[in-house]
């Protein structure tokens, strides 16, 4: 069973001479209830390869279903309705609104698809990622584990299909980031299909799979290496 | 959503305290200007006046009236442009946050609906601070008209009920058609732009940018050609409206123009300086939105008090060319027998009404009418008029039909239908609207008009000699005397409607200024702190900002007298048509005071707002991300 898949997707940016080919006929499948680590060095095309499997990017050639659905050609108001309810983001920078407490933050989703969303489901999600006592605080009265794992529970509370995580360790120190990781590793393991890009082989080596980019092409993919093997991996795509 | 709003705008209070006081203050210029010009519409005479006078306080009342309409009309472009501008801003600086909400499943309508929604609490509270403000700004408005003697004494603004649901609705019309473009360009933000550091560089002239950039610039330009053939009233008024869809057009370039006329500002050189370049060149709408409020100051500032002192310079050069006498007399007598007098002009001035047309297209006004010798008249004011009989002629005023019939109301006595046979050339200057011969007017009814009497001397005659004799009809000045007297009084009479008409709107316009200045900087913390982490010092950071500000206020000056160059051509060319003689009378203290004001105000703002915005530690503001 596969949650997603992307069939010779390209996407070119700039024209003529100058144009990059930031995701070159990529073709991958990503497992239902699954966490696949997407790595490369900088510049391989990762974020973009995310924002295409997520629909946040326009591709190119190619195609992308979710589940049975084709993305590829969705209109905004199709894409709106797939980020409100069949997939989640979590980024580096976390993104919660500053203005509204993390329970807000949480809410939020469920509010814009016109659902009432009760206290109760609020405070499990955020109770899930072990923050209940922080509800009624703002973004900018929580530590960056404690932003990150308020954006985590903002992304799950819509039960998504896919949870896309864009570099969600890169601005954690390293116990917020076992933390974060440990909390994804319990999704994964209780069937929520992940797709994450990170430069951290430690973090990449917590996922079930990995899957090597370099100059917008899946160059590897490995099941099971543990953080040294994909250290090693990484480095010999590199060089 | 409209919870959203309102949490939107509690955090982002900084953004939005600008755009509540452009609400509150618009609202209250609005009010004020409309609850005036409805009480000088309605003003009743006071009782026990006679019937001369009668007619003058409605002369009177119909100027203030005009006058409070121009203001009114002022004061709706201002509110309407200031709250767009700064609410588009507010918008713009705010993408980031807008792109989030899309990501999270927000959708399209959605980001209208909040940005709608907030401009619905804006207006609403911005009309319940407006009401009453308006109330303090009617007081001080009043003040001045009466101050000036624009209206009588008595004369105080009157409050009606409806004025609440006007302002209201004013109050919730200049917000939310304020932020219905905006909030259109927001909805089209794409949820990647969350992800990006600094918002993309979107486009910086969009489609709509470019067409009422064109439509703004085409009605100014159409003023422009338009305003030589209007005459001297109608020329007038078109050369005063020139500067606000000038303003407009320069403001919906101003992306382009901004950065392409900060450049030409001097930076200094060294590092600090370059960086202020870069800064500029890469926020382009940043600069163009913190420049827009400071063009439209500047050129209706300039443009208009440029203009009507055009016009008033104009019209004293005029009535020194054509006035061909020695003496003015205030009053008459038996001037012509003094020995030494060539030509004595003798004219009787009195208040009037004249109805003009028949059925349907009757139409009675306040007019002055001048009892003329129409020899004397002549070769005075060197312009031929013929009058006899029951004829009249239009004077040198206008605002009366050349030919055909008027029908003539004095105070103490209907004259009938006369026929209109002449006309003196329209002046710039005004003066009389209807010319009548001797004789038609019953000596008893002349006895309350005012007396002016030119006198011209034979050759060889001795003035001080004839001065004397004058002197038994009434106090005497020699023409340069008179001329600089009444060049004064115009001269002071322009100053007056000048600061009545631009006085308030001018100081909303600067709190605009310091709004958009505000705004500018209140989204910078994180540029300021990444500056001073790459090594800059805070002062450094300060300064830069310092910089990038006199840079742009140094570009909005210059495009504002761009665009008030385009009243004073339309001013030149007025005066040309009318009287002949191309005249542009600027007040350089005026346009340097200005200046001034604007330097200072934008660089205490960026000082203050900087220096704010570096006070925590950038570590702290680079770690804490929102």
């Amino acid at each position: 069973m596969t949650t997603l898949t992307m069939t010779g997707v390209s996407r070119v940016f700039g024209r003529g001479p100058a144009a990059v080919h930031a995701v070159d006929d990529v073709t991958l499948t990503f497992p239902r209830g699954g966490w696949t680590a997407v790595m490369g060095p900088s510049g391989s095309g990762k974020s973009t390869l995310l924002h295409c499997a997520a629909g946040l990017e326009r591709v190119d050639t190619g195609r992308v279903l979710l589940g049975d659905t084709d993305i590829t050609a969705a209109g905004d108001a199709d894409l709106t309705a797939l980020r409100r309810s069949r997939i989640g983001f979590v980024f580096q920078n976390f993104n919660l609104i500053g203005a509204l407490s993390a329970e807000q933050n949480v809410a939020l989703p469920l509010r814009l698809a016109g659902r009432r969303p009760s206290r109760r489901v609020v405070r499990a999600t955020l109770d899930a990622v072990g923050l209940a006592d922080r509800a009624r605080h703002r973004p900018r009265e929580l530590s960056g584990g404690q932003q990150q794992r308020v954006a985590i529970a903002r992304a799950m509370v819509t039960r998504p299909e896919v949870l896309f995580a864009d570099e969600p360790t890169g601005a954690l120190d390293s116990t917020a980031a076992r933390t974060v990781l440990d909390l994804m590793r319990a999704m994964a393991d209780a069937g929520q299909s992940i797709v994450m890009v990170t430069h951290d082989p430690g973090a990449a080596a917590r996922a079930d799979a990995v899957v090597f980019l370099r100059d917008g092409r899946v160059v590897d993919r490995v099941a099971g290496a543990d953080a040294r093997q994909v250290a090693d991996r990484l480095a010999s795509w590199e060089r | 959503m409209l919870r959203m709003s309102r949490a939107g705008l509690a955090d982002r209070w900084t953004l939005f305290v600008g755009a509540l006081l452009s609400v509150a203050l618009g609202v209250a210029l609005v009010q004020s200007s409309l609850l005036l010009l409805i009480t000088a519409a309605t003003f009743d005479p006071p009782p026990g006046l006679s019937a001369a006078e009668r007619m003058e306080f409605s002369d009177g009342t119909t100027a203030a009236v005009s006058m409070l309409g121009v203001v009114l009309g002022g004061a709706v472009f201002l509110a309407g442009f200031i709250i767009s501008s700064t609410f588009a801003f507010t918008v713009d600086q705010r993408r980031r946050d807008l792109a989030l909400l899309r990501l999270v499943g927000g959708s399209r309508g959605q980001v209208r609906r909040l940005l709608l929604g907030e401009a619905l609490l804006l207006g609403v509270a911005g009309a319940g601070l407006g009401v009453p403000a308006g109330l303090e700004v009617m007081k001080l408005q009043a003040w001045l008209m009466r101050r000036f003697e624009f209206v009588p004494d008595g004369f105080t603004g009157q409050w009606r009920m409806w004025i609440l649901g006007v302002s209201l609705g004013t109050g919730l019309l200049l917000a939310i058609s304020g932020v219905l473009v905006a909030a259109r360009r927001a909805a089209r933000v794409r949820p990647l732009e969350a992800l990006r550091e600094t918002g993309a560089a979107a486009r910086v002239m969009t489609a709509g940018r470019w067409i009422a950039g064109l439509l703004f610039f085409g009605g100014a330009l159409a003023l422009v050609i338009v305003a030589p053939h209007g005459g001297p009233a109608g020329g007038q008024a078109m050369a005063l409206n020139v500067a606000m869809p000038a303003s407009v057009a320069v403001v919906a370039f101003a992306p382009l123009l901004v950065p392409l006329f900060a450049r030409l500002m001097p930076f200094g050189g060294g590092v600090l300086g370059s960086l202020a370049r870069a800064n500029l060149r890469d926020a382009r709408r940043r600069s163009a939105s913190v420049a827009a409020p400071l063009i439209v100051l500047v050129a209706l500032v300039v443009g208009n008090t440029g203009a009507g002192s055009s016009f008033t310079t104009s019209g004293i050069d005029e009535v020194a060319r054509s006035t061909h006498a020695d003496f003015v007399v205030e009053g008459r007598g038996p001037i012509a027998d003094v020995p030494g007098v060539a030509t004595v002009s003798t004219e009787l001035s009195l208040p009037g009404e004249v109805t003009t047309g028949q059925g349907e297209d009757r139409e009675t006004e306040a007019v002055s009418a001048l009892v003329v010798d129409p020899a004397a008249y002549s070769a005075i004011h060197g312009t031929p008029v013929r009058l006899s009989g029951r004829a009249v002629a239009a004077g040198p005023g206008g605002d009366v039909p050349k030919s055909g019939t008027v029908r003539l109301r004095l105070p103490e006595g209907d004259l009938g239908d006369l026929p209109v046979v002449a006309s003196v050339p329209a002046t710039m200057s005004g003066g009389a609207n209807l010319l009548l011969p001797p004789g038609l007017v019953p000596e008893a009814q002349l006895a309350g008009a005012q007396a002016r009497s030119f006198v011209a001397l034979k050759p060889g005659a001795d003035p001080a000699a004839v001065r004397a004799a004058l002197a038994r009809s009434g106090p005497v000045s020699s023409l340069d005397d008179w001329l600089r007297a009444d060049a004064d009084a115009r001269n002071s009479t322009n100053e007056k409607i000048m600061l009545i008409v631009l006085g308030l709107g001018g100081l909303y316009a600067l709190l605009g200024v310091v709004n958009s200045a505000v705004i500018g900087a209140a989204t910078r913390r994180r540029e300021f702190a990444e500056a001073r982490v790459t090594g800059l010092t805070r002062g450094q950071v300060v300064r830069v900002a310092l910089l990038e500000t006199f840079a742009v206020t140094g570009a909005a000056l210059l495009l504002g007298v761009v665009a008030a160059s385009a009243a004073l051509i339309a001013a030149l060319a007025t005066t040309s048509a009318v009287t002949g003689a191309a005249t542009l009378d600027l007040s350089w203290p005026l346009i340097a005071g200005v200046a001034a004001v604007a330097l200072t105000v934008t660089g205490l703002t960026s000082l203050i707002t900087s220096w704010s915005a570096t006070r925590r530690p950038p570590v702290t503001l680079l770690a804490a991300q929102e």
